[in-house]
């Protein structure tokens, strides 16, 4: 007689399913309860349904669609970056990662770093009178660019962001592009195949995949972004560097706006759930 | 009697569990962590402790988190009901936000006398008293005193000086000691002492503002619009932030930033920045809390201390305080009022001097720590002459205006919008937040 397999994995995985529930369900619903009533910290008990009114206040807030335009350049211009140089590290040192492995530790340090801390590393980096860079630069030549003013503060996140996470890219690329066939290199190689067109025409599509989902990837992790620029420069000079966290989080905790925060939180969520679609959508078609 | 023993052996288990709860029925502080007013209430809370008066279960237990989202993390716990602390942090600016989660304390019949009415009013809502004042937070005015003697001492310093004035405020100021200064003449010395300005400055920088987009900034800059005679609001309650006063003091700091006057990434500073700045021996002068005088006198020991600058309605300073209060919630609430009652008299206040806090102290008490302490002496005299708490500032909301002016106010400076948008939008937002 077969076990009952359908009960068992019922089992087996009801403690998992219960930790999630309540771990996740439970915040989940009651976002969902306080981004349709209005709620004060007085009465966090007691919310009173007010409809649809958070999402409108919401949506006729020029601050949240000056945050949702700064997530949306942010995950973008950080996503190409890092899955451009990501792919390209990848690709040129692989023949040298190939013979010394260790180097892939080296690389992926920024990584492990929490972004809080990055933040803080380039608030002290790059300070005017304690920072080594402004150090050397004023040294040098003189002078040194004001890195976090109003005209640099949103390049300097970007770089700070793209340092931290092309190692991300990198390692799937590199493991997508040490998992191609040698035997398909080897026929290139043995047809006339140049490195250059090698690369375009079957390397590139053979890690397609691979892409597709490191820049969706990177850019829902990019459009959500908090602590590397909270810790860096907060809010930004006039919500300069809000981005749809940091307004959720100055909403919620700092103007007591529960039910617009959660709102706003729920539709920062939808919006990532729909280019998480997309991207899956993508992918199969590919597929 | 199988289920008598695994009942048996379950109340064991949750016995021991409670155990320490009970056994831990003292009196919970959550206090303001790290730097000195951590130490200083230490060192008082050792002092209250040691008293054979203080029952065991009264004796005071103290809980430190950290500075970063204090005041989020306070408003969730307050919010929930918890009581894991029964004495926790409020500052002026946020009572009126924590006080339905808070009881009234009742202090000492010194407290008066120690403290004087405008520090006790710091921790007033609705009439109510909220908190025992343990720190008074206002602004210093620091000034290289080795560069103004250079100045006041050189006709070709004075000339140019007064060349540089005329050109950037439109009259040839002479320069004056910062005991004399207005807010012209703060910027006249910003712009003199400034490299982009004047090439031959030994400094790189006349001034630093802290113009980053965080509320604590904005009480900074306050001192600078009420001396012509800002305020949020006017007594009938309507909001007057759209004022000449608040345009004056706001075009007078970004001519500063747009000179050259202050660092180009002073929009993304707060207090350890500007500090850093001044530490390092490139800022002439700068206005700051009076927390830093310490480390910056360390670091630069001719630097000298003096109120704010004044303007035409007079010389102000904005003035909070830091103090304690009981949680509702709280288990223990009378160990909690008599460790405050306690806090409130000369003896706590004293010991919390010497040991590094900054009590807003009344001068006759301020007096018996003078040898110690003679910054209080100095802050108890500016906080009485020139304090300020602007009308609002102690609303439920009066961390919301702050958050909302730093926005507006950062933006305007950071050359993203006008005067008039600025205006606009901060008067928006006060009057929204102000009328809930």
């Amino acid at each position: 007689m077969k076990p009952n397999r359908t009960v068992e994995n019922a089992v087996l995985a009801s403690p998992m399913v219960l930790f999630l529930l309540a771990m996740l369900g439970f915040p989940v619903i009651l976002s969902l309860v306080y981004g349709f009533s209005e709620t004060r910290f007085e009465a966090l008990t007691s919310p009173t349904f007010n409809g649809l009114d958070n999402f409108r206040q919401v949506m006729a807030d020029t601050s949240f669609w000056q945050a949702a335009w700064f997530s949306l350049r942010f995950g973008v211009i950080t996503a190409i970056l890092q899955c451009t140089l990501g792919l390209f590290l990848a690709v040129y040192l692989a023949p040298l990662i190939r013979r010394h492995s260790w180097m892939v530790a080296v690389l992926i340090i920024p990584m492990v770093v929490a972004p809080a801390m990055i933040g803080l590393m380039y608030r002290l980096v790059l300070h005017e009178f304690v920072g080594p860079l402004p150090h050397y630069l004023f040294q040098w030549f003189g002078a040194s660019p004001a890195f976090l003013n109003g005209a640099n503060v949103f390049k300097t996140v970007v770089v700070a962001e793209t340092l931290q996470w092309t190692p991300f890219a990198f390692v799937l690329f590199l493991t997508a592009y040490q998992a191609i066939p040698t035997e398909m290199r080897e026929a290139a190689t043995v047809d006339g195949t140049r490195p250059w067109r090698m690369f375009w025409k079957i390397e590139l599509p053979l890690m397609m995949p691979t892409l597709f989902a490191a820049v969706f990837v990177r850019f829902i992790d990019g459009f959500r972004v908090f602590d590397t620029i909270y810790t860096l420069v907060g809010p930004g000079p006039g919500g300069a560097t809000t981005s749809m966290s940091i307004y959720i989080y100055e909403t919620f905790l700092r103007r007591g706006e529960i039910g617009k925060a959660m709102a706003a939180a729920i539709l920062l969520f939808l919006s990532a759930f729909l280019v998480l679609a997309v991207a899956q959508h993508l992918l199969r078609r590919r597929g | 009697m199988r289920v008598q023993s695994y009942l048996r052996a379950g109340a064991a288990a949750l016995a021991l569990l409670a155990g320490p709860t009970i056994l831990q029925a003292e009196v919970t502080v959550l206090g303001w962590p790290g730097g000195p007013e951590e130490a200083a209430l230490r060192a008082v809370t050792d002092i209250y402790n040691g008293k054979a008066e203080v029952a065991a279960e009264n004796k005071v237990d103290l809980l430190f988190t950290s500075r970063e989202g204090f005041f989020d993390k306070l408003q969730v716990d307050l919010a929930a009901g918890s009581t894991a602390f029964d004495v926790n942090l409020i500052a002026t600016y946020s009572i009126g936000k924590y006080a339905p989660f808070m009881e009234p304390v009742i202090l000492s019949e010194e407290a008066k006398k120690v403290f004087g009415d405008t520090v006790l009013k710091t921790m007033q809502y609705d009439g109510q008293q909220f908190g025992v004042p343990t720190d008074l937070s206002l602004h210093f005015l620091y000034y290289r005193k080795d560069l103004i003697d250079a100045l006041m001492a050189d006709d070709a310093a004075k000339t140019k000086y007064a060349e540089i004035a005329q050109k950037y405020l439109g009259e040839a100021l002479q320069p004056k000691m910062p005991e004399d200064w207005t807010w012209r003449d703060f910027a006249a010395n910003a712009l003199y002492f400034s490299q982009s300005v004047n090439p031959d400055s030994p400094t790189r920088y006349g001034t630093v503002i802290q113009m980053k987009n965080l509320l604590f900034n904005m009480m900074v800059f306050h001192s600078w619009p009420r001396s012509y005679g800002a305020n949020w609001m006017d007594d009938a309650g309507n909001v007057t932030v759209d004022s000449e006063a608040f345009r004056t003091a706001l075009e007078m700091a970004k001519m500063l930033y747009d000179a050259g006057a202050t660092p180009a990434d002073s929009a993304s500073y707060e207090y350890a920045e500007a500090n850093a700045a001044f530490s390092s021996g490139q800022v002439a002068a700068m206005v700051q809390w009076n927390a830093a005088a310490t480390e910056l006198m360390t670091a630069q020991p001719t630097t000298g201390t003096f109120a704010p600058p004044a303007g035409p309605d007079g010389r102000f300073t904005h003035i909070h305080g830091l103090g304690l209060g009981i949680n509702k919630a709280s288990d223990n609430k009378e160990g909690a009022g008599a460790f405050l009652a306690w806090l409130s008299g000369e003896e706590a206040a004293l010991a919390y001097a010497k040991a590094g806090g900054a009590p807003g102290l009344a001068s006759e008490t301020a007096a018996k720590v003078a040898a110690d302490r003679p910054d209080l002496v100095q802050a108890g005299d500016y906080a009485s002459n020139y304090g300020f708490v602007m009308n609002g500032g102690t609303s439920a909301n009066a961390l919301g205006i702050y958050e909302a002016q730093a926005k507006e106010f950062t933006g305007f400076w950071a050359g993203t919008q006008d005067l008039d948008t600025t205006m606009k939008n901060i008067t928006a937002s006060m009057t929204e937040l102000l009328k809930k």
